[in-house]
């Protein structure tokens, strides 16, 4: 009896924590894991919204993916998703880089400045869209007005293959840029005086100290900048559907933007939900990798 | 003497050397700060601009009247006030959610103790490798099922439980003493008295820069609100400002002097929020970096 | 609350999932009533089937007995709105009983969207809605379409005024599943100042266009002042009927391939792209190219554009030269035209109340009145043979003369090809022609590639 009533408010204890984490856990269960067994077993059927019927078909859709006329889109896919994510990586990592030396000075006027240059990442990716679909305008757009004005050719930004991820590269590099100088700007606040103090005693230049200093200490931020720029990167959509529609002829179609379009357009859920999964694994083995990397070559100091 | 001199000469070159450094950085951070300002200026300035002005083949920097008209024509003609509407409805409702669900898991993993407890936190982080933009055709598909296309419901539902808030909130909680709790627990508090008394007052800027985040998240949330609510009824600001160049497509030529009007009714909330709390909005994102 | 909700989630869940692993099944609405239906046997919506199916004209089957407010979802722009509310208001106010909200939910394909989603979800859905001509098909095959046939008998409405390639556009399986409401078909609008300046006319005949095009584009040193016609590349319906009058069937008779690799229709691709290549035509493509190819036109910069009839009043509001209106330039043996613009068809999944008092409101749109405010008021067609061939048609074209070549040619007017995948197919066509338009790629490489993903998709459809 005694030993009774000293367990029960023990477990009673358990289960009220268990209760607290319970609708997170249940909601997690409902929107994202049985999703995933769902899109696994709609892989396997031909179930297309319109028609109110589907049926079972076996791996025809993982042939049409890897063998058949959807090979190709998956590797289109692939690769305008890799190269976007290259430039937007390189945008954030480098262009914030050298947007944090730029505006490295404690004053009011580059609090202010810095402000402004942060700001783009709190308008809206669709506004932000709507922007540049005006400025990029051929014939009307500003920035084809200034190509004018130095002597160059109108450019059809959002028309041309050559330039149309380049255009989508230019908005969310205009959002992404201040984000990442604010972050590498709080990472180099962090650094100690000291060490610059000791370089320049050996007469280190700025250059130098830059080099052996200033890149190395950030080494954490600047991982921490490329898994999650690289991650969302990889699921970019709201640009590209605004800007280009994955046009011309698909020259901007990214995985999301592909799987959408399967879903969201045609109704062929089934072949959606093959590129779904693909995308889905190949997002495990990017996240995997870089956190692979992020253990073996990065420099702790703290 | 002479060494004083050189001496004295080289602290006059340094710091001319820094003056001019200054100069250089200065005027490298006008111009950059300029060119991330121009398409607001932009935008701005062709949103109050006449139809024949924004065709000119030249360009006007400055407007040469002010056409207010085009706001209240977008509000007009467009359902923007529902627009705006919706959104609030679906932000609030997001962040509602997001925080008792994100606070509770948070206690539970941070403070509570049972069995299968790291199982379940693993569960939780597994979570934040799967988006939405790989799940979102069976989630679309349940809630059509549930009847919840085009309904608030439908919005939030799948957005109510955030692993990211959970996972930021439970390393607040970790850092603070379990002194605190024993201490309320002899007090006779229960769990909800824990968390809202104790718990949340003492991490309060953390839970307030988290939520910052989440609200413009949700504020601009695109994909899925897109993917759900297709009807002019719940549609909300992001997908309703992409779809103004759908509405004006046919009677005109270029509209882009409305659409600007629209996409500066969009973002002023966020950008006048962005003002009053710039300061918890930079931690926001520094202390994810730190993490 | 909350954990009442999760339970009722995970129940829900837990029931889905064992559905969806009883091999097959319904994609539409869960729970009982759909299983219900599907037990029954009815793919295509039981009540429905049930309702068709019922020896016809008991009119009182259709009848409005109660007030009812329904949606009518519809794509027309904002230079609509004026007209749709005088229509819609004109409805309201004719009777008591129904109320109608109209609603616009975008472009063609995003109402499309729309209405898929709704029916696969079950609920909704708009007691009416208008839709593209070419999606009559998939529609049809997809069991989304109220079938007319029974509420027409019922009410004794008189289809037979309707325009016969008209009405056969709205037919699906030899079943009525839509009713034409804003027709219009492809035309090419030119500048007639230039024309009558240059002393040319639109070619009746494809093979002319050649010389047509050189005396009416500009070209310097290799840069366009001038181009002779901008070919809208975002839609196919603007050149398809190129194609059919050139002999091209796009989908063959065995409804499982396409004839797009045909000599034939090889050989208008190049001349195409020759005429893009010397700057003679504008392949528009891309997210603005609708409104840049207007432009160009406006400001005088293209000689002609090929556009749809529904939007000559903008065309001539817009211009402040005269817009010259001409038929396609013809085939060798044809000079077929296609069916534009918007049908209006019922859900099948609405309750018997709701498709009620959508057919009234369709009865009403569909109406020779409404149609003749159309008809006046914006570029589209007048839909009945009671006005196109009779007095009135006269005093019509009279008001607007440059419908003449129309008119002229109304029997030449025919309907869609219908095909359940044909929307997937025209996408792909569309994305292989911009881009042989556009870049430099080796043709006949591209139109293979092409070909073979057109047939998979006209098989699997």
């Amino acid at each position: 009896m005694e030993k009774n009533s000293f367990l029960k408010p023990r477990t009673m204890s358990a289960v009220k924590d268990f209760v607290c984490v319970l609708p997170a856990l249940i909601f997690l269960a409902v929107f994202t894991y049985y999703p995933i067994c769902k899109l696994i077993q709609i892989s396997f059927t031909d179930w297309n919204l319109v028609s109110d019927t589907w049926n079972y078909v076996g791996f025809k859709n993982w042939v049409w993916l890897f063998n058949g006329s959807g090979t190709k889109h998956l590797l289109n896919s692939l690769r305008v998703t890799v190269l976007y994510s290259i430039g937007e990586l390189t945008i954030t990592l480098v262009g914030g880089m050298i947007f944090a030396l730029i505006f490295n000075r404690l004053n009011k006027t580059f609090s202010i400045m810095r402000a402004i240059v942060f700001m783009p990442k709190y308008v809206a990716m669709s506004s932000a869209a709507v922007i540049f679909l005006w400025i990029l305008n051929t014939d009307t757009g500003i920035l084809n007005y200034f190509l004018k004005i130095l002597g160059l050719p109108a450019v059809d930004w959002l028309g041309n293959r050559n330039t149309a991820l380049i255009s989508v590269l230019m908005l969310t590099g205009w959002r992404a840029i201040g984000y990442g100088m604010m972050i590498y700007l709080s990472a180099m606040i962090g650094i100690s005086k000291d060490y610059y103090e000791a370089a320049s005693l050996d007469g280190a230049t700025a250059a130098q100290s830059f080099f052996k200093i200033t890149l190395p200490m950030l080494s954490p931020t600047t991982l921490f900048l490329f898994v999650t720029t690289f991650i969302s990167s990889m699921k970019v959509f709201q640009s590209v559907d605004i800007l280009t529609s994955g046009g011309p002829y698909r020259s901007t179609e990214v995985f999301v933007y592909t799987i959408y379009k399967y879903a969201m357009e045609d109704f062929r859920m089934d072949r959606a939900s093959v590129i779904a999964i693909a995308f889905f694994v190949m997002l495990l083995v990017v996240t995997a990798s870089t956190f692979k990397i992020s253990n073996s070559s990065v420099h702790y100091d703290s | 003497m002479s060494k004083t001199n050189s001496q004295l000469e080289r602290q006059v070159a340094a710091k001319r050397k820094k003056k001019i450094v200054l100069c250089v950085q200065y005027t490298l951070a006008i111009i950059v700060t300029l060119i991330v300002v121009f398409p607001l200026y932009w935008m701005i300035s062709s949103s109050v601009k006449s139809q024949e002005e924004i065709l000119l083949l030249t360009p006007t920097l400055w407007p040469h009247e002010i056409h207010l008209e085009n706001y209240t024509n977008v509000f007009n003609r467009v359902n923007f006030g529902k627009y705006y509407y919706n959104t609030i409805v679906m932000t609030a409702g997001i962040l509602g959610s997001q925080i008792i669900t994100g606070v509770f898991a948070a206690y539970g993993f941070s403070k509570g103790k049972f069995k299968g407890q790291n199982a379940c936190f693993i569960f939780v982080l597994g979570a934040l490798m799967i988006p939405l933009q790989v799940t979102f055709i069976p989630i679309y598909i349940m809630c059509a099922n549930w009847g919840m296309t085009d309904s608030f419901l439908g919005l939030i539902l799948p957005e109510c439980v955030s692993p990211y808030y959970i996972f930021m909130l439970r390393q607040t909680f970790m850092a603070i003493d379990d002194s605190y709790i024993d201490a309320a627990k002899v007090d006779g508090l229960g769990r909800i008295g824990i968390i809202t008394k104790i718990l949340t007052p003492m991490c309060k800027s953390t839970l307030f820069t988290t939520t910052l985040v989440t609200f413009t998240n949700g504020w601009n949330s695109y994909f899925w609100p897109k993917i759900i609510a297709k009807n002019e009824h719940r549609r909300v600001l992001t997908v309703g400002l992409a779809q103004l160049k759908n509405t004006f497509a046919g009677q005109a030529t270029m509209n882009n002097h409305e659409i600007m009007a629209g996409a500066v009714m969009a973002i002023l909330p966020v950008v006048i929020m962005f003002f009053v709390f710039q300061k918890y909005m930079l931690t926001g994102y520094s202390k994810a970096a730190m993490k | 609350m909350k954990k009442i909700l999760a339970v009722v989630l995970a129940a829900a869940m837990g029931t889905s999932l064992l559905a969806g692993c009883s091999g097959g099944g319904s994609t539409g609405t869960g729970g009982a009533a759909a299983q219900q239906t599907q037990a029954a046997g009815g793919s295509s919506g039981g009540e429905a089937q049930g309702g068709t199916e019922a020896p016809a004209a008991d009119a009182s089957m259709y009848e409005v007995t109660e007030p009812i407010t329904i949606q009518w979802w519809h794509a027309l722009e904002d230079q609509y709105s004026q007209t749709v509310e005088e229509v819609v208001k004109g409805f309201n106010e004719s009777q008591d009983l129904i109320t109608v909200e109209p609603v616009y939910i975008g472009s063609y394909s995003q109402l499309n969207e729309a209405l898929v989603a709704a029916h696969a979800a079950g609920t909704g859905l708009p007691a009416i809605t208008v839709t593209n001509t070419p999606y009559v098909a998939e529609y049809g095959a997809g069991g989304l379409t109220e079938v007319l046939d029974p509420y027409i008998q019922a009410s004794g409405y008189d289809v037979e005024d309707f325009g016969a390639g008209m009405l056969q556009a709205g037919q699906y399986d030899n079943k009525q599943v839509c009713l034409p409401f804003l027709i219009s078909t492809q035309v090419v609008y030119y500048n007639k100042d230039m024309a009558d300046e240059l002393g040319v006319t639109v070619p009746e005949k494809w093979a002319d266009m050649d010389e047509f095009l050189e005396k009416v584009s500009i070209v310097n040193n290799g840069t366009t002042e001038r181009y002779g016609s901008i070919v809208p590349g975002w839609d196919q319906w603007y050149f398809e009927t190129v194609f059919l009058n050139d002999g091209v069937k796009l989908v063959n008779d065995d409804m499982t391939s396409t004839d797009l690799d045909s000599q034939a229709a090889v050989d208008l691709v190049y001349k195409y792209k020759e005429w893009c290549d010397k700057g003679w035509i504008y392949w528009a493509n891309g997210t603005d190219a609708s409104s840049i190819m207007r432009q160009n036109f406006i400001d005088g910069k293209a000689f002609s554009v090929f556009h749809t009839s529904s939007l000559y009043n903008t065309y001539v509001d817009r211009c402040d030269f005269e817009v010259g209106m001409a038929w396609l330039p013809g085939g060798e043996t044809t000079k077929n035209q296609e069916i534009g613009g918007s049908m209006l068809l019922i859900p099948s999944k609405n309750d018997q109340a709701t498709k009620n008092a959508g057919w009234q409101f369709l009865m009403y749109l569909c109406g020779k009145d409404v149609n003749m405010k159309w008809a006046k008021e914006t570029g589209y067609m007048p839909t009945r043979n009671s006005v196109l061939k009779t007095e009135e048609g006269v005093k019509f074209l009279e008001e607007k003369p440059a419908f003449q070549c129309i008119f002229d040619n109304l029997d030449l007017i025919k309907p869609r090809i219908s095909h359940p995948g044909w929307n997937q197919m025209v996408t792909i066509w569309m994305n292989y022609l911009a881009e042989i338009m556009i870049e430099d790629v080796d043709i006949p490489s591209k139109i293979e590639d092409m070909v073979e993903e057109i047939n998979e998709v006209l098989e699997d459809a």
